[in-house]
């Protein structure tokens, strides 16, 4: 009996989450009026008011008028950004320095693994909730990426931190694929590759193993004009995913630290004509700013912001390389710096003299656009996804607050009285 | 040898080129000599007493001699505008390992060849020109209580030492400056992996309270053989005993315990082992500190709080939050604030950031600038020589270029002892 009733309770909880759930799902008619507003690729507006209708922005300016059903939002005196992109993260991957889902250390070279196959949709201990604490903060999205173990780590994906599952979250995917310069931890075992050297050649390996095969398919191809019974070359999951590289149908993202590294990963953009090179880290990057900023390689700054030169003076990485016309974007390598702390990161650039709005753009439109993902997010204009942040100040100042969040035009977070 | 010929030859033309000089150098070379030096019109935060808006502060030997509204300049004082610039202490990290290891690199900071390595001094792993302690200076830091790390859980003695200095020795402003200890994860992980105690939190309080009673028997038998000796009778003194004499010293009210730990039941072994051995206790981290406000508070303990949660967080950090000093201060706990994050808002080189955090998790500013400043100075002390802007403290003073807790407020100019050590660049 105490089954049944257990079994009964159970059920009747079932069908109020899943009631909620359908609630949510309903798209709101939003008004928000008065507010500063960030577009990131139209100006800022100010005393102006953006109407959300079915999860996308309908219309943004100084005049908009709502529907009468419409929820109306006085945000006077509050700033509203694009909701925010963290280029470069490995939320739901587990902690670094503990046991992580992001680095297959079996082999070098794996760029037939996916990123969404490893992540947790809410957060792994010790961070349970981390999803909902960087929405908390006005991450709205994060391209999540393979560790930085082996030196071809899989596929990157673009995902939303609004969802029941990864699929659902899944914006883009392959964002990318992720390779990664430096000392490998294969050398201690005596294995491939044991130098710098070594780490180039596997990917080097990779990208002529890839041109066989499309080559044996493109065979495969015209023989089967003549003979019908040809037998297919057998399927390699490996060279599928890279015949997207060297097809040039995905960037690539290669973590780089040191100068020697970061010139590694643009020979190898040369040599193989990558589609979008984008470096991840570039701690050195500001000695060759110049070549990079003429190659058009994208950095991605973090999560040390700020680096130091031979005589240990301060270098603001982003802000060299903006000067030097890279395109800058800005990421915490979650949970290296913690997801929720995005905003913050780019705050330490504007501290130390990067320009505000292009440090916004480099944790919105620039990441959004390094994954082709511009078109739905990463900036406020009429058509792109609702996924916005109410700021109850400068976004990029310590003591400001969020005070209400939208993914696809949804109410993901709101400020509740007390929530510092 | 050609060097030295050739100075000869130049003399006559040097002698009268250094003539012409010393009257442009002289006003410079005023504040490398240790001679006056005056910071003028700026807002004066003395920490200890009223803040000073349009207020100066004379410095003379290094060390400041006024501070008020104005101050005579002597002749030949370098004078220092600081006109819509913000003047405060200079700043002090707390419980850091800066200068005992490069960056990420393994630090010298953990002795892990025992649980227990009382006798460690950390003076003994720092180095002076160890790219960190250029990078503090920067960002305001003038002075840091460096100590073991957290993986033993006895780790040595800690230190106070001034952010200049070619040696230990120069840079030292009280060494020791307590004992170590860790509980919790630290060396947990450290012993768990190696199968050796203390392998459990219990182990860990075991290996306290092990060797605080032997230190109390050493201690004794050193009384007594003074007891002896002062009577005239003939006594034989007890061995030296590197470990046990830095605990004796806890035991008899001579030095400070200073416990690392974040979670409940990590706080509440301190403050049992506390109670135990009537130590004067300091806790750092005190990450889950929040929950234990009221305990902390009755005895008396003060806390250095952090991390703040901006890097990876640990299973006993996993609660952290930056409401932690403001509920603490609340409850009349004296609270010190560090930062020693590797990268962001949290890092070693961003402290007024992290105690910035603090004010947004409830922290009143004026206790955030003073957890950074005077209240650390007090908890080492070392408050008869630094943490707060008054006649007769050493001249260690920062310049920000506005309000100090503001992310665009950054340290534009660090004196220590009356010399400049940073300079901020000028914007090109």
């Amino acid at each position: 009996m105490e089954r049944i009733t257990k079994l009964i309770s159970g059920l009747a909880l079932g069908a109020l989450v899943i009631a909620n759930l359908a609630a949510g799902d309903t798209a709101e008619t939003v008004l928000i009026r008065s507010a500063t507003i960030h577009t990131v690729t139209g100006g800022t507006l100010l005393d102006s008011s953006i109407l959300i209708r079915d999860g996308k922005i309908a219309e943004i300016g100084p005049e908009v008028n709502g529907p009468d059903d419409a929820e109306v939002i006085d945000a006077s005196g509050k700033v509203i950004t694009p909701g925010l992109i963290d280029s470069h993260s490995h939320l739901g991957l587990g902690p670094s320095g503990g046991t992580t889902e992001d680095n297959e250390g079996s082999d070098p070279s794996t760029p037939q693994l996916r990123i969404i196959d490893s992540i947790h949709p809410t957060g792994m201990a010790p961070h349970e909730n981390s999803f909902r604490d960087s929405v908390a903060e006005g991450v709205t999205t994060i391209i999540a990426r393979p560790g930085s173990g082996n030196v071809i780590g899989g596929q990157s994906a673009a995902l939303k931190l609004s969802g029941g599952t990864v699929d659902e979250m899944v914006i883009k995917f392959p964002a990318d694929m992720k390779m990664a310069m430096g000392k490998k931890g294969y050398g201690a075992k005596g294995q491939l590759p044991v130098t710098r050297m070594g780490v180039a050649y596997v990917v080097r390996k990779a990208m002529v193993d890839a041109m066989e095969y499309r080559d044996s398919l493109e065979r495969y191809e015209r023989k089967k004009e003549s003979d019908p019974d040809v037998v297919p070359p057998k399927r390699d999951l490996k060279n599928e995913a890279m015949l997207k590289v060297l097809n040039r149908e995905i960037p690539v993202h290669i973590h780089c630290s040191r100068i020697d590294d970061i010139l590694t990963a643009v020979r190898l953009a040369d040599e193989f004509n990558f589609f979008r090179l984008s470096l991840g880290h570039g701690t050195e990057a500001w000695k060759v700013a110049d070549l990079l900023a003429r190659k058009g390689v994208v950095v991605v700054v973090g999560p040390a912001m700020i680096v130091y030169d031979e005589d240990n003076n301060l270098v603001n990485l982003a802000k060299v390389l903006d000067d030097a016309g890279v395109e800058i974007n800005i990421m915490t390598d979650a949970d290296v710096v913690q997801q929720e702390f995005l905003r913050y990161q780019a705050a330490t650039a504007v501290r130390y003299g990067l320009d505000p709005e292009k440090a916004l753009a480099a944790i919105t439109i620039n990441p959004a656009r390094l994954v082709g993902a511009e078109d739905r997010i990463g900036s406020l204009e009429p058509g792109k996804d609702a996924d916005l942040v109410i700021f109850d100040g400068d976004p990029f100042d310590i003591q400001s607050s969020v005070s209400r969040v939208f993914i696809d035009g949804k109410t993901v977070y709101e400020k509740e009285q007390g929530d510092k | 040898m050609n060097s030295r010929n050739k100075f000869r030859e130049n003399r006559v033309t040097l002698s009268i080129f250094a003539v012409c000089l010393l009257f442009f150098i002289l006003p410079v070379m005023g504040s490398e000599d240790g001679g006056a030096v005056v910071i003028a019109n700026g807002m004066v935060i003395t920490v200890s007493g009223d803040t000073i808006e349009g207020g100066c502060i004379l410095i003379e030997d290094g060390v400041i001699s006024e501070v008020g509204p104005s101050v005579e300049v002597p002749e030949g004082a370098e004078v220092i505008d600081a006109t819509d610039k913000w003047v405060l202490p200079g700043l002090i990290q707390s419980a850091t390992d800066l200068g005992t290891g490069e960056g990420y690199a393994d630090a010298n900071a953990d002795e892990t060849s025992s649980p227990n390595t009382a006798e460690m001094q950390i003076t003994d792993a720092l180095n002076p020109f160890d790219k960190d302690i250029k990078k503090a200076r920067m960002s305001g830091v003038t002075a840091a209580m460096v100590s073991p790390g957290r993986k033993n859980v006895i780790g040595g003695q800690a230190a106070v030492i001034k952010m200049r200095g070619k040696t230990v020795e120069e840079m030292a402003l009280k060494a020791p400056a307590g004992v170590k200890f860790s509980l919790g994860e630290g060396p947990k992980d450290t012993y768990g992996e190696k199968k050796q105690l203390p392998t459990t939190r219990m182990g860990e309080a075991y290996v306290v309270r092990k060797a605080l009673i032997e230190a109390g028997e050493y201690l004794a038998k050193q009384k007594d053989y003074m007891k002896k000796k002062e009577a005239g009778e003939e006594a034989e003194p007890p061995a030296i005993d590197l470990s046990k004499d830095p605990l004796a010293a806890l035991l008899d009210g001579r030095s400070t315990a200073f416990f690392e730990c974040y979670r409940v039941d990590d706080i509440m072994t301190a403050m049992r082992l506390t109670d135990e051995f009537k130590l004067k206790t300091v806790l750092i981290g005190c990450a889950e500190g929040y929950k234990l406000a009221e305990e902390i508070a009755s005895r008396n303990i003060p806390v250095i709080v952090g991390a703040f949660g901006i890097g990876p967080r640990r299973m006993e950090t996993q609660y952290l939050s930056i409401e932690t000093a403001g509920i603490l201060a609340g409850a009349g706990v004296k609270v010190a604030i560090k930062s020693d994050e590797v990268y962001g808002v949290g890092s070693l080189s961003e402290l007024p950031l992290t105690a910035a955090l603090a004010v947004k998790g409830g922290l009143e500013p004026e206790e955030a600038i003073r957890a950074i400043t005077l209240t650390a100075a007090e908890i080492f002390g070392v408050d008869d020589r630094i943490g707060s802007l008054e006649p007769g403290k050493d001249a260690d003073i920062v310049i920000f270029s506005g309000a100090p807790l503001h992310y665009l407020s950054v340290a534009e100019r660090v004196l220590i002892d009356g010399k400049t050590v940073f300079e901020k660049a000028e914007e090109e």
